[in-house]
This record gives structure tokens, sequence and C-alpha cells, in this order.
């Protein structure tokens, strides 16, 4: 880490500003106390918190030196003893020296410069007690910043990751099925086989750039579910019926990209799939308070047994809904009678 | 050849059954005399048409392909037909001639007829499971969720919850349900597997106990503990059995 004291000017300038506080405070004890003159009390506060203010910034290194993490306490307690002793020997030794040259001939404070040597040494020591201190404090609040930062970047990092896992995935059981009806139909209907293979095709390319997008227009996402239940009708006959009731003000909706799908898989799979009745799938979108509020319901058959594992595509959607709005509960799954109904709410 | 081969299709989809309808017109020697898109159907056909072969999909409304082999007395020459392929491995067994991939072309197709072909006409029935099959195993990713049971004349499906606990009696086990009592023809062996063991504790060679039907473990004698189920029935614990408990509890 660069030295704070020559890098950052904030910290310099409150630097000088403390020092001019204690040049003041030196001066009227030297002038109001101890009655020395103007003149040279002011040269006196002067030379010697100058030249300790110059030793202070360098003293940055020798905290830096001893870094909390690399070494023992006992050894840096008793490197800064020996960095304090020196610091402040030198401190009283080329203070005294300017000073005997600069004020010549007053014997008053001669006599006193001398006394307060003993004074002056433990008052360094105590500068630098307090310098250190303040740099193992910057150093340790930088520190601290930093790995805030890092923590925050490894968070963001993470939610990537989440919301890639998250992601609608094609199933693969649904394309073989698919492939195989249209093998079928190459025999039995040509045409319809072709048909089914645009249809496919439109939904794996819309899917696949779907994946790329985090967010899409609700219409969007319809239509591609229309494609979906479409291919879905070839395979399954008239087994299902869609109904579709979405308010206008829905379809320029921005929605995370492929949330229906998960949703339409599951009516499909528990609903049609498991039910040898007919079953009406019913998309609805409307608003309520600050949401928009999606559903997504469909009948089944109440006596069939229903199998586990259902519930990963929903635990999905809630994961990566909690992710992009930071909001828990942005999912609700219902079953009343023989309806099975899942929502999502999107806030405005 | 005496007589033609019985052939029955099961699977859910149409179009899957169409284009295995189109594949056998070319074995005149087969005669399929059914086509059914779910497995209580397709239960209830092999058991009153008695074909040699089927065409079984595994993923079916109601009772999966497996489930229905499960409680199938006799099983005909079985030909797979599915798009899992996750299911081509691991514990649950099942002998098959052939599993085809959907979806598959007419060789590979004829390939899978010949196989049976061969074994319906060559080896007398009876022996035909010991010779010649391949095994196709489920893999189950999940754990149990369902236990199919072949209860005099009905089939009954039980959903894994209502299971309080399991007794092995002999080869088979005895399922106690809040329904009442189930033999199922499976050893200890396949639960210890197939069930959840945080759900379903082992605590004797010959008893798995549903937890939450536990009421209290309770000290039997010195060093042996019995299990108080929440209806009043008692249960033997051994000590790797007191052992697994332990782990729950812990």
């Amino acid at each position: 880490m660069t030295n704070p004291f020559v890098t950052n000017k904030k910290v310099l300038a409150t630097y000088f500003i403390v020092w001019f506080f204690i040049f003041l405070v030196h001066l009227s004890v030297l002038k109001f106390f101890l009655n020395i003159q103007l003149l040279t009390s002011v040269l006196d506060s002067l030379f010697f918190n100058l030249i300790y203010q110059v030793m202070g910034i360098s003293l940055w290194y020798t905290v830096n030196f001893n870094s909390l993490d690399n070494y023992n306490t006992v050894k840096i307690f008793f490197n800064h003893i020996a960095a304090a002793v020196i610091t402040s020997g030198l401190w009283i030794a080329v203070g005294y020296y300017i000073m005997t040259h600069v004020i010549i001939g007053n014997n008053i404070y001669n006599e006193f410069l001398i006394k307060s040597l003993v004074w002056r040494f433990l008052i360094g020591i105590l500068f630098y007690t307090v310098i250190i201190a303040v740099d193992y404090v910057i150093i340790y609040y930088s520190n601290f910043q930093e790995k805030l930062l890092k923590e925050a970047e490894l968070n963001a990092l993470v939610k990537e990751a989440e919301l890639k896992t998250l992601k609608y995935q094609i199933n693969p059981h649904f394309i073989f099925n698919s492939l195989n009806s249209i093998s079928s139909l190459t025999v039995s209907n040509p045409a319809q086989a072709q048909e089914m293979t645009i249809k496919l095709s439109s939904f794996l390319r819309s899917t696949l750039s779907k994946n790329e997008k985090q967010k899409s227009k609700l219409s969007e996402e319809i239509n591609n579910a229309k494609l979906y239940l479409d291919i879905e009708r070839v395979r399954f006959a008239d087994k299902f019926e869609f109904v579709e009731e979405v308010r206008n003000e829905c379809k320029e909706l921005d929605v995370p990209s492929m949330i229906l799908q998960p949703l339409f898989e599951n009516a499909i799979k528990h609903g049609v799939y498991e039910s040898l009745e007919k079953v009406t799938i019913k998309l609805s979108c409307g608003m309520e308070k600050e949401y928009f509020k999606i559903a997504v319901e469909n009948n089944f058959d109440p006596e069939s047994v229903p199998r586990k594992g259902e519930g990963i595509g929903i635990k999905n959607i809630k994961n990566r809904l909690k992710l992009i709005y930071n909001q828990e509960n942005l999912v609700t799954v219902e079953k009343v009678k023989n309806i099975f109904r899942v929502t999502i709410f999107i806030p405005v | 050849m005496k007589e033609k081969i019985k052939t029955i299709i099961i699977d859910d989809e149409r179009l899957a059954r169409d284009i295995i309808k189109i594949y056998l017109k070319k074995f005149e020697n087969v005669e399929l005399v059914a086509e059914c898109s779910d497995g209580f159907d397709g239960l209830k056909q092999i058991n009153e048409l008695k074909p040699d072969l089927i065409f079984l999909d595994i993923q079916m409304p109601k009772l999966t392909g497996f489930e229905m082999l499960e409680i199938l007395e006799e099983p005909p020459i079985i030909i797979f037909t599915t798009a899992f392929d996750q299911y081509a491995l691991k514990a649950f067994e099942v002998n098959a001639t052939d599993y085809l991939l959907k979806p598959f072309s007419a060789e590979r197709f004829a390939e899978a007829m010949n196989k049976a072909i061969k074994i319906i006409t060559q080896i007398p029935p009876g022996k035909q499971k010991l010779d010649g099959l391949m095994k196709v195993v489920e893999k189950r990713n999940e754990f149990l969720d369902r236990v199919v049971i072949k209860h005099g004349q009905k089939i009954l499906i039980i959903p894994i919850e209502e299971i309080r606990y399991i007794e092995a009696q002999d080869d088979y086990t005895m399922l106690y349900t809040d329904k009442g009592n189930f033999l199922k023809q499976k050893t200890m062996k396949y639960f210890e597997e197939n069930l959840n063991s945080k759900e379903f504790i082992r605590i004797h060679r010959s008893y798995f106990v549903k937890l939450s039907s536990v009421k209290q473990i309770e000290m039997f004698e010195k060093e042996s503990y019995r299990v108080l189920l929440h209806e009043g029935k008692q249960l033997p614990v051994s000590k790797s059995g007191y052992q697994n408990l332990k782990e729950i509890f812990k």
C-alpha cells in the first residue's frame, strides 16, 4: 500500500492542520506558562514541530514494514519501541542542534532547552505512538474497504452464476419425443411432419436465443409458449386446449426470459401426461397493486397419485425471481379442487 | 410357424404407436391385437389377450411402464420404446429383449424384432427369461414416491407417505399403511436402495419405520430398544438399527 500522506491530499491536509494546532499549543505553553520570549517560543515550536511533521510522514514505512499479518505481536512491539526511541532521539538531537545555532546568547532559554530534552523525548515517543496508531487504523480501514469491495464483486459473480444455472433448459425428453412424432408423421402425413419440423425449429431457435438475454417482452414469451403448446398438441392430439386471457397492458411488460415455459411444461406434464380427460390450460395476466400478476393454471385428475420431482421448475423460477427482483414470495402455487395454478408476480 | 405372434403396443402418444404399426407391417407373422394409451389399459389387455410381445413406453399416465411390469405375473417379451435415456441404467431391473430409443429407424426396429422373434419361436415359453435377454434398469435420481400393489383383482397405487412401516416376509415385504396391509413382491434390499433414508429408517433386519409415525424410542432391556408407534404398535430395534436412529436424531 502506498503512503496515504503522500498520495491522498485530504489525509495530508488533515495532517497539516493537526500539526498546526500542536504548533499553537506548543507555542502557548512556552509563551504563557514558561514565560519565554515570543520570537524564541515561535522558533522553538516551529522547528521542533516541523521536524517531527516531516519525520512523521515517513513513519508510515515502519508501520507498513511491521504489518500485523506478517509478524508476531512481540516482534512488532520491540520493533516499534526501537523505532520510537530512534525517531524521538533523532528528533531532539536535530531540534537541539538547530535551536542552539539559531538562538545564540540566550542563557535562560539554553538552560530551559537542556532541561526540557527529557520531556521532549517523551513527547516524541507519544507522537510516535499516536502516528503509528493512526497509520494502523488507516491500513485496517482500507483493507476492510477492499474486502467489502471484493465481497460485493464475489456476490455479483455468484448471483450471475446462480442465474445461469436457474435458467430454463430444454427438456431433452420433449425434443426426442417430438422428433419421434415427426418421424412417424413423415410416413402418415408428410405435410404435418413438415409443419411440425418448422415449429420445433422455431421453438428451439427462440429458446436458444432467449437464453442469451436476461429479459424479454411478455408477448414474445407467450408466442414461444404457443409454439411449444402447438408441438405438444400434435403429440397429444386433442387432449388439451389453451385459453389466453392477457390484458393489453401486459403485453409490453418485460419479464425474465423463459419464465413461462417451465409453467407450461408443468401443466403439460402433470395435467396432460397424467390425465386421460381433456385438460384446459389457461394463461392470464393483469395488474394487482404494484404487481403484474401472471397465472398459468390447468385442471388435473385428482385421482392420479402425484409423482414427486414436480416443482423443480417452479423452485427454479422462485429463485430466479428472487435474485432478479430482490424480493421473496413472488411465486404462489395453489391446488384447489382439480385446478392447479401457479402465479408469478412481477414488480412494476 | 404354428401361429402368429400376438403383439400389443402400449404408448400414450398416437403418433408413437403409428410408427410402430407402420414398421410392423413388414413382419407378416406378427399380429397386432391391441393398442393401449396408458398403463392400466395395458395391464388389462395383457392379462386378457396374453400377447407374446409388447412394445412398452415408460412414461405414461396412471401407471408407468416399469410399474406395470412390477405387477405383471407372467410378462411377455418386452421391447421398450422410450425417449428416456436415463432409464437405461441401474437399480430397477426388468428383463427386456431390446430397448429402442425414440426416434428409431426401420433397421433398428427390425433388429429388435428379429431378436424377439428368435426368442419367441425358438425357446419354449417359461424359459424365455433365462436366455438372450438384456436387463433394462431404471435409474432413480429421486427416491421412491409411490408403490404399485396388486391387491386381489385391483391395482393400488400407494403414495409413500401413507406407509407407516415395512416388514420383511421371506422374499417379499409387507407394507403397513393407513388403509391396510399390502404384500409387495420386492425385497428389503429394494426398499433399502430406493427409500429416502431420512424418512424411512431401517431399525431392524426385518423393519423399516417411517420417522413421522414413531412416537417414542424406549429402552426395553439393557442395551436393547424398541420403537413405539403412534398407533400403539411396538417394533424391535437392532443394534445397527439403533445406530441408524441415533444418526437421524443427532
